[in-house]
């Protein structure tokens, strides 16, 4: 069957057309999913709560989940602990990290002993409006078993809460604003 | 925290120690290597290519001394355990781990947002550098003895 010149270019078209719809409605829904791009974080320091954590596994967790969080690309920004210009933010949650748990491991005896050496991490997170009201709270843990260094437990659990916002549903912000 | 050009790479002294930057040092990469100084009134870290870093040293706001076992030879080697026949794999991990001292420091940007960076120094420095930032008044913690006191809880 021989198809003519502009027949040929409808299907072509036509076939364009229904590419560009396959690609950019998942791209949409997610963006419609959750309705959070308007929302800002701002990253509290991460509270040691009542355990002994060592001082460079609490900033590594801090530095960890800004990057993971930036990376979600579900805040129009986020922000540091103390930043100033927080202030003037609208539609701002805070991001708050509780350590309920830690374990310091070893390498050493990861390498040698494969069962034992285990670093782990388990912290309490919540996502609050200025006025307190808890929005989400998640206990996540994060933890390194069998390889890499005792600080990739921090990126494991930073990537860990990251992942447990981005599969929840936030409020929209003017819907949050009155708190519990 | 700023990068500077020509004119900050010159004025660096050659007393820096190498170090590597774990992470949380802004527009340098995680597990660069460099060499680490305190240049008046400032930290800087440079970048073999050249780059630098100047932390305040009013900004900081403190700084935590630690040290840790941490595995050497990489992938390779990590390779080459995991091939070794007989569970010999395990007994050169034994061997193939060493000491380093970490750098912990907390400081603040213009803005008063808090940042952190981890600093891998070779066992060793990392008392020395602290005590010499000590000098500068910054407040250090940590790491007085030769090995640090394990810390944790298990819940």
């Amino acid at each position: 069957m021989k198809l003519s010149r502009g027949a040929s270019l409808k299907v072509v078209t036509a076939a364009i057309v229904i590419g560009l719809s396959a690609l950019t409605v998942p791209v949409l829904a997610g963006a419609n999913r959750t309705g959070v791009a308007q929302w800002s974080v701002v990253v509290n320091q991460v509270d040691p709560g009542g355990s002994s954590i060592a001082p460079e596994f609490e900033i590594a967790i801090y530095e960890n989940m800004l990057d993971e969080l930036v990376k979600t690309k579900q805040f129009s920004a986020v922000l540091r602990s103390g930043d100033r210009t927080a202030d003037d933010v609208p539609a701002l949650l805070i991001l708050k990290t509780t350590v309920e748990s830690y374990t310091p491991g070893s390498e050493t005896k990861r390498a040698v002993t494969t069962v034992t050496g285990a670093t782990k991490l388990k912290v309490r997170s919540q996502l609050c409006t200025r006025e307190g009201q808890v929005v989400l709270e998640r206990v996540v843990d994060g933890n390194v078993r069998f390889i890499g260094g005792n600080l990739r437990a921090t990126h494991n659990l930073a990537h860990n809460v990251a992942n447990a916002i981005k599969q929840s549903s936030l409020p929209e912000p003017a819907a949050s604003v009155h708190p519990l | 925290m700023s990068q500077d050009g020509d004119q900050a790479k010159a004025s660096v002294s050659a007393s820096g120690v190498q170090a590597k930057a774990i992470l949380g040092l802004e527009n340098i990469s995680n597990n660069a290597t460099g060499e680490l100084s305190i240049q008046g009134d400032a930290l800087v870290f440079k970048l073999a290519d050249g780059r630098i870093v100047r932390i305040p040293i009013g900004s900081i706001q403190g700084v935590f001394l630690s040290q840790e076992d941490k595995e050497v030879g990489g992938t390779p080697l990590a390779l080459g355990r995991a091939a070794t026949p007989f569970g010999g794999g395990r007994a050169i991990g034994l061997f193939a781990h060493k000491k380093y001292d970490f750098l912990t420091l907390e400081y603040l940007d213009s803005n008063g947002g808090l940042h952190g960076a981890i600093c891998q120094l070779n066992k060793g420095q990392g008392q020395a550098f602290g005590s010499e930032l000590e000098t500068k008044g910054v407040h250090v913690s940590g790491l007085k003895d030769d090995a640090g006191p394990e810390t944790g809880d298990k819940k």
